[in-house]
């Protein structure tokens, strides 16, 4: 009798230890209670393009393409990248996994009808995931692919390559100062065995989360399962090392990028936040920016005093976390959490004329900003924003899972969606205008101009001669101007008045930009290595 | 209101709906495709002045009210030269309105009452969509003063908008700014060339931002745009779609009132002015930056209507064409590698338009290839792009016609259900839809004419409508590049 206990108590003991080992091995998995018939998947791997080696920029880019369109499964018998696209051709196009690179992660997205999840699973997830085979020709043709992206992007987006500019240069000499795509010289760097050697460093079982729209713990565990044999591939691993915090801007400096042909010049000014949605203080400091710039809505300050009010260009906003998918998205996308964030506010592209006035604009009202903080109602109405706001971060499935996602990344329990509307209701104006206070200032900026080429050298003696700068005359206000004796007289309506006091203050605002400060750089010299150039 | 309460009706109502809709993709038999597929009830009232209201009752997403108004009048109904992009222009004023005779009155309240509010403005319509709390709808009174609710400020800015010069001015200098955002794009300047071409004698000539001399002139066009107001903004050329947590009868006594009194009249019809090309036309666009060239191959195509045998190889065709398991994809993208990118230009919805409009193939070339063979590159890609439309005219002959073609049903549906994932995607593809016919029953219509097609039906298309009358080639690469071809 005794002896079959301890017999017992060893089987056990045995098996506890394989389960944890299991445990182990197998990546973790977040739910979210919804028991559709199309079920939303992700994969979240821990590194992105911040993970790329120094000179191998755009290795995790093409790391997460090749896994796609890479080939998987049996080397004798590889399910190609065209058998992949037939094989899911049926279950709808989310089928076909999409891949998102960010600085900090990779997230693959995939819909599958609940009803092939099995044969999925089976035929797609699985060896996808744990059998890659990184074919070195498809690394040619991605590469080559990725290189006219990006060099036509440079040319061609206007918005999109100030906005990269600017992260870039916040984050000037940390790893995330180049764009998630890669850069040249890094693109032409990148072999398969990097690839492969990429995967097995970070394509592994406790870098990785998944995430289900389901709570079904067999659906949980077959997924579970299936990845456990993830990052297992002979390859030397690459050093692996958190993303350096950026250094702290000192002053004004100003980056203007120069572009063929360009009719208008886009503004950006920013710096780095000690802040994440995991402290504190993020709530305050998320609900005083969306009174100051919230993305894409009439709402804000900026917006109404450069667009709404003046009509200069289509939009100003600002940001205290980055915002991915800009300039199209109008919500913040999923799935692109940082552990540095920073400031920024974007003006978008307006007449070359006007530009130095505008950033004195900018750089006053956020000044103004700080010094003004918000009034009680100035909050209240913020705080009915964000409420509203709710209603679109958290509109579909794909989205609130999306959000489980980001809470593994930031440690977040309860999450981010479900803390949203309670954090909100009891953040205070008082502490609103704290973390004002507390995080934001406009001494120490860094700026990005882009602009045409010919207009660049001519803004740069401008910002630094330091002279009053005016944006649009009276007359476009439809002020009347009468000539009484050769003084010119106007009648200006009392509403009017305040919209001239605050150009006026604009105008004559002191950057205190030296020239020494101000680099022009070719846009055909930006993201070829993660350095921008001197000038 | 509870985040979590939202959270999960906001799930619930996925679920719901994609419980209904996956019952149908699983059962490919005729009996059950007669099943309803959309699982809401769709309720509509025409009121007395024509206006359309319909209400979509999705009450598992608690307190969301998705508040949708479609002007049937986009850039098709810019009629007159020098005035392109008067209806997007407008869709800016609309944000703008005097209510209670104050600057900003409109935007103002609904800021405060709590609203994310946008709009959109394409070729035959423009989409005001302004999401919110359903307990927003009716009016309400704080300590400090009476708010109107989204009924009464909405209703206020279609049937009694106010606007002055200076708003117009300094909106059309908004509108300037868009333009300006957009203009590094070559495919900005492609487009209008384009359209120009295949259009010559129909307002889709041109694009829904405008020309940018029109653009620049917009402040000169107060005039015009009071016109274009009067002209279209009517109710019997609208559409009110309300979706969300709502009760459609509440809905409809609570929404009579208000836009009663707005005055029905005719809209003029949009007639060609001349017959379009009957040759096929091909122009190359010289670019001034150094970017990747690009190819566009276009065909005029017929009318857009939902639930039609045409209308249903329309919503196949970019599975047929441009997905990754199509044949012109691999062949391009995968084989001769000489394309880096292929998609439709404008998605499947530059083919669904009221009047007929085209379909457009896009190629992203390889800068070193095209500095190696110039012209002889462009050539192949435009030829092999033809050809791959042309080989769907011998569609039905394919081993595997029939089985190939229930794989892009079933893909259809489920993509189709997909994209039906809250409230307000649920009312805008259905307002998207629905202004062909107003028909509440469009989604049924429209899936089950896909279900009915068949090999042959695909086959008639491209034969009517992939041939070289039709057709338009376009290309565009840097003016240096051209000088390296030549060397």
């Amino acid at each position: 009798m005794r002896r079959n206990l301890v017999c017992l108590m060893m089987i056990f003991a045995t098996l506890a230890l394989a389960l944890s080992v299991a445990a182990a091995e197998a990546p973790k998995v977040v739910t979210l209670d919804s028991p559709t018939a199309l079920l939303q998947i992700r994969v979240m791997v821990k590194a992105g393009a911040a993970a790329d080696p120094a000179g191998l920029e755009g290795l995790a880019n093409l790391t997460a393409r090749m896994m796609i369109e890479g080939g998987f499964g049996d080397p004798r018998k590889p399910v190609t990248k065209v058998q992949l696209a037939e094989m899911t051709r049926p279950w709808g196009g989310g089928a076909y996994p999409h891949v998102d690179v960010a600085k900090e992660t990779t997230t693959f997205s995939m819909i599958v009808p609940k009803e092939r999840l099995d044969t999925y699973v089976k035929q797609v997830f699985a060896p996808l995931f744990t059998q890659p085979l990184f074919a070195a020709e498809e690394l040619d043709r991605l590469r080559a692919e990725t290189l006219t992206t990006l060099r036509s992007a440079r040319l061609e987006q206007i918005e999109l390559v100030g906005l990269i500019a600017l992260d870039n240069s916040i984050h000037t000499g940390t790893s995330y100062a180049h764009p998630d795509l890669g850069t040249e010289k890094g693109l032409a760097q990148v072999t398969a065995e990097a690839v492969r050697r990429f995967y097995a460093t970070h394509y592994t079982p406790e870098n990785v989360v998944v995430g289900v729209s389901s709570t079904d713990p067999a659906i949980v565990e077959q997924l579970r399962a299936a990845l456990s044999g993830l990052g297992q591939v002979e390859a030397p691993a690459f050093a692996r090392h958190p993303a350096e915090r950026p250094a702290e801007v000192r002053g004004r400096e100003v980056l203007i990028v120069a572009l063929p042909n360009a009719i208008s010049t886009g503004l950006h000014a920013g710096f780095p936040l000690p802040l994440t949605r995991a402290d504190q203080d993020y709530w305050p400091l998320y609900m005083a920016n969306i009174w100051f710039g919230t993305h894409r809505d009439g709402f804000s300050h900026l917006y109404q005093m450069i667009r709404g009010d003046r009509g200069y260009n289509y939009g100003d906003y600002s940001y205290m976390e980055h915002f991915e998918g800009r300039p199209f998205s109008l919500f913040p996308p999923t799935n692109s959490p940082r552990r540095h964030q920073y400031f920024s506010i974007w003006i978008r592209p307006v007449q070359h004329d006007y530009v130095h006035h505008l950033l004195k604009a900018l750089t006053w009202e956020l000044e103004n900003f700080i010094r003004t903080g918000l009034t009680e109602e100035q909050c209240a109405r913020a705080k009915n924003k964000a409420r509203v706001l709710y209603l679109s971060l958290a509109e579909t499935s794909s989205r609130l899972l999306g959000y489980r996602l980001d809470d593994e990344f930031y440690g977040l329990n309860p999450g981010y969606l479900d803390n949203y509307l309670g954090k909100i209701n009891g953040v205070s104006c008082g502490q609103m205008n704290a973390a004002i206070k507390k995080y934001l200032q406009a001494e120490n900026l860094k700026y990005v101009i882009i602009t045409d080429d010919e207009v660049a050298p001519k803004l740069a003696e401008a910002l630094a001669g330091g002279e009053p700068a005016w944006g649009k005359p009276p007359a476009d206000y439809q002020i009347d101007v009468k000539d009484e004796g050769g003084q010119k007289v106007y009648t200006v309506p009392a509403p009017k008045l305040e919209l001239l006091r605050r150009d006026a203050a604009w105008a004559h605002y002191w950057l205190d930009i030296p020239r020494e400060r101000i680099r022009i750089v070719p846009v055909e010299q930006l993201f070829v290595t993660a350095t921008i150039p001197k000038q | 209101m509870k985040a979590s309460l939202l959270r999960q009706a906001s799930v619930l109502a996925v679920v719901t709906l994609l419980a209904g809709l996956a019952a149908i993709v699983q059962a490919a038999s005729p009996a059950r495709a007669s099943e309803k597929v959309f699982p809401y009830a769709i309720h509509k009232k025409t009121l007395e002045n024509g206006l359309d209201v319909i209400v979509i009752e999705t009450p598992e997403f608690k307190d969301v009210l998705s508040y949708n108004t479609l002007v049937l009048a986009g850039a098709r109904n810019e009629t007159e030269p020098g005035k392109s992009g008067l209806a997007h222009l407008f869709e800016h004023i609309l944000f703008r309105h005097q209510y209670a005779g104050e600057d900003s009155g409109y935007e103002e309240r609904m800021s405060k009452l709590g609203t994310h509010n946008n709009a959109w403005t394409w070729f035959d319509g423009t989409f005001y969509h302004p999401l919110t709390f359903t307990s927003n709808l009716a009016g309400k009174k704080t300590p400090r003063e009476e708010l109107p609710g989204v009924v009464q400020l909405e209703s206020s800015r279609f049937t009694s908008l106010a606007f002055t010069k200076k708003i117009f001015q300094t909106e059309a200098g908004a509108v300037l700014g868009e333009y300006r955002r957009v203009a590094s794009f070559p495919q900005i300047k492609m487009s209008e060339r384009l359209l120009g071409l295949l259009f010559p004698h129909h307002p889709y000539g041109h694009t829904t931002i405008g020309y940018y001399e029109d653009v620049l002139d917009m402040p000169n066009e107060y005039e015009a745009a009071l016109k274009f107001y009067d002209t279209y903004y009517r109710p019997n050329n609208c559409v009110l779609v309300i979706a969300g947590d709502v009760k459609a009868e509440e809905i409809f006594a609570q929404v009579e009132p208000y836009y009663r009194a707005w005055e029905r009249q005719e809209v003029p019809p949009i007639i060609p002015t001349g017959e379009p090309p009957q040759q096929e036309q091909r122009e190359h666009v010289p670019w001034g930056a150094d970017v990747a060239p690009i190819v566009w191959v276009s065909h005029r195509l017929p009318a857009f209507r939902p639930g039609t045998v045409e209308g249903a190889v329309v919503e196949l065709l970019n599975e047929l064409l441009v997905a990754e398991a199509a044949p012109l994809y691999k062949k391009l993208r995968y084989q001769k590698q000489t394309a880096s990118s292929l998609f439709f230009g404008e998605g499947t919805q530059g083919m669904e338009s009221f009047d007929a409009r085209l379909l457009t193939v896009s190629a992203r070339l390889f800068k070193e290839k095209h500095a190696q063979r110039g012209q002889e590159y462009f050539d192949e890609v435009s030829g092999d792009i033809i050809t791959g439309m042309e080989e769907l005219k011998r569609f039905a002959r394919q081993k595997g016609a029939k089985k190939l073609l229930r794989t892009l049903k079933s893909r259809y549906r489920y993509d189709f259900l997909a994209g039906l994932s809250s409230p307000a995607n649920i009312a805008q593809t259905f307002s998207w839809y629905y202004r062909f016919n107003r028909n509440p029953e469009v989604f049924e219509n429209l899936l089950a004419s896909v279900e009915r097609l068949t090999p042959k039906d695909i086959e008639k298309f491209a034969r009517k409508y992939f041939v070289p009358e039709r057709r338009a080639v376009l290309t565009l690469a840097y003016e240096g590049a051209k000088e390296a071809a030549r060397k």
